[in-house]
């Protein structure tokens, strides 16, 4: 009553898993994406560089340069309406811009997903509650509640984070939720549990490293609708306060010169656009990447 | 007779669809009577969609029984609170069907065996190491792996590794469901014969859910067969295989083909016609009446009761068989 077995049964697989190299081969066979990168690391290192890389100060004015034209000695992208250097405002820019985006969806984050996993691993009235909340939220359009919280909460840095951290609460939340979801049902999760895995240990070596990747496609989607957020948010004077540079604040102050003196506010313009485009891209390679149907 | 491991009573399984679904019940199980011996490995065969699965996630209650009792070395676990039934949860393992999907992708192989160890908290880091690096040798897989990742496994080490972290506490009990349905046949054999080797070397018992009547041959000491929810007949291995009575373990034993070409092409088979009916709104009477050559009025009207075939408990759910048998007594 032996069913006959090979000697050796069994050969050794192969390691043919995809290995760190792998992913870095797939990810650079999109040229979108590897744009996408380079972008960002780009405007991050401009941001960390800012002191290096500006020649004149962000704030100072110098009332005899007025609205230089871009290409004018000293000035590449000119001076705005009080004589500061355009190009050194764009730079140091981008330390708010980006300190807004990354840290209200890290807070959003942060937030989101206890809720999001506890949601969707127990269900129940939890779940219940965490989705009605979502969904009322969620009628809001995004913008509007960033602007009304940011208008409570009275013009700030840190308030415009909060607003636009929570204005992305109930996506974030959703994502985690589902992801959970999900997991929930995948024989590991039910193994752990036969096992006599407490939940607590299930919610952290489970289920929260195996939604990483989604997370991580999230965010780099949700940074720059926070990058746009601040920006409305700055020009609708409800953001990063003058002197300090914002790429929306200097937006803002741009429009009452515009017939004359476009570029101080097509640069700025330029940045947010080239910025948010980068991280999209970024966002839709990383998708792709941890998506493996694309594969 | 050796003590129950393993005793379930008249388990009933029902799943309500969604109501936007008709919000209809599915009796997934309907009436399931069994018992696991010490050291002894039963075969619960059934079709897809028989409710063998369901029944292997009550008794691990992953699923809690929508009536019914399941108790488990004397213990009733049919309601047990979670926090009552961790300690329990040691002493019964599962293994899973698919090895791709049971492991972590994100833990290696040392932490997915040494899993069950950390939630139980019985032994020091030091001797859990020692114990999980014996555990992977014991189910014949090398030391390399355990810093391995599942998918740089094979589907066959995979399931080693299943295997593994479900033994790695020696439990009582091991409900093992369709273990070897997602290997390839080459790679089957190797696990069998392990499984069989690590029972009776660690004398667990085993419940052994599979749809596959050769694997159940070669491995169970009794079987149970199901159809629709519902055991119809249970038996020693020789009992079910050799003199089954009941016409759907006959049809089921028929429809399995023979290694012998030429005793396949002469033999026998009833084979039984039509699909098995929906457990929404399972036949009333016997439940395999609609389909069964036997069948006749009383088929479709009474549900038949468990009827003793043999001394060593060859039981059977059919009035057919039952009739005969009367006939026997009052003929001697």
């Amino acid at each position: 009553m032996t069913i006959a077995t090979l000697p050796g049964a069994e050969p050794t697989i192969a390691l043919t898993q995809p290995s760190r190299q792998g992913w870095w081969r797939r990810f650079r066979r999109r040229p979108p994406a590897v744009i996408g990168l380079a972008g960002v690391v780009i405007v991050v290192l401009v941001a960390l560089l800012a002191p290096l890389l500006a020649h004149y100060s962000p704030t100072v004015s110098q009332f005899g340069q007025v609205l230089r034209a871009p290409l004018s000695p000293g000035h590449i992208l000119g001076t705005d309406e009080l004589g500061r250097d355009e190009l050194s405002r764009l730079i140091y820019g981008s330390q708010s811009t980006l300190e807004v985006g990354v840290l209200a969806t890290l807070l959003a984050m942060v937030v989101a997903i206890p809720i999001g996993i506890a949601s969707g691993y127990y269900r129940g009235p939890i779940d219940m509650v965490a989705m009605r909340i979502t969904d009322v939220v969620l009628a809001f359009p995004f913008l509007l509640i960033a602007v009304g919280l940011a208008a409570i909460f009275g013009p700030s840095l840190q308030n415009i984070i909060v607003a636009l951290g929570v204005a992305q609460l109930p996506g974030s939340i959703r994502i985690a939720r589902a992801e959970a979801m999900a997991l929930r049902e995948q024989d590991f999760v039910q193994a752990a549990i036969v096992t006599g895995v407490r939940d607590r240990v299930i919610l952290f070596r489970h289920l929260f490293p195996n939604m990483l990747s989604p997370l991580l496609v999230q965010a780099s989607v949700s940074i720059p609708a926070a990058i746009l957020g601040s920006a409305l948010l700055s020009y609708l004077g409800l953001g990063v306060q003058p002197p300090t540079p914002s790429w929306g604040n200097m937006l803002a102050s741009a429009q009452t010169y515009l017939y004359n003196d476009p570029w101080i506010a097509i640069f700025p313009g330029i940045a947010i656009f080239l910025t948010t485009l980068s991280f999209n891209l970024l966002g839709d390679g990383l998708r792709d990447l941890f998506d493996p149907s694309m594969r | 007779m050796t003590a129950a491991v393993l005793e379930v009573e008249n388990l009933r399984m029902e799943f309500r669809a969604p109501r936007n679904a008709g919000g209809r019940r599915v009796q997934a199980v309907r009436d399931v009577s069994l018992e696991v011996q010490e050291g002894e490995i039963l075969g619960l065969v059934g079709e897809t969609g028989s409710g063998k699965t369901t029944v292997g996630k009550c008794v691990v209650r992953l699923l809690r029984p929508t009536a019914g009792s399941i108790r488990f070395m004397g213990e009733d676990i049919t309601a047990m609170p979670s926090s009552q039934l961790r300690p329990l949860r040691s002493r019964i393992q599962m293994v899973f069907q698919d090895p791709y999907s049971s492991l972590d992708p994100r833990m290696t192989v040392s932490q997915i065996v040494a899993e069950p160890l950390r939630a139980h908290g019985t032994h020091s880091r030091r001797e859990a190491a020692g114990l999980v690096r014996r555990t992977v040798e014991r189910v014949g897989l090398s030391q390399q792996v355990l810093d391995r990742y599942p998918n740089e496994l094979s589907g066959g080490q995979r399931q080693r590794v299943g295997l593994a972290r479900a033994l790695v506490l020696e439990p009582r009990l091991l409900i093992a469901d369709e273990p070897v349905s997602a290997l390839d046949v080459s790679v089957r054999a190797g696990i069998l014969n392990l499984l069989v080797d690590l029972q009776r070397t660690m004398g667990f018992s085993c419940l052994f859910i599979t749809h596959d009547l050769s694997v159940a041959e070669f491995l169970c000491d009794r079987v149970a067969v199901m159809y629709l929810g519902e055991i119809v007949e249970v038996g020693t291995r020789d009992e079910v295989f050799g003199a089954a009575r009941h016409p759907y373990t006959r049809s089921l034993l028929g429809a399995a083909p023979l290694a012998d070409p030429v005793e396949q092409r002469s033999r026998q088979r009833a084979i039984l016609p039509g699909e098995p009916p929906s457990a929404i709104d399972p036949p009333p009477g016997c439940s395999l009446n609609p389909r069964c050559p036997l069948a006749d009025r009383r088929c479709t009207e009474e549900a038949p009761g468990p009827t003793q075939v043999s001394e060593g408990g060859h039981v059977v759910r059919c009035h057919r068989v039952q009739e005969q048998l009367d006939l026997e007594v009052a003929r001697s």
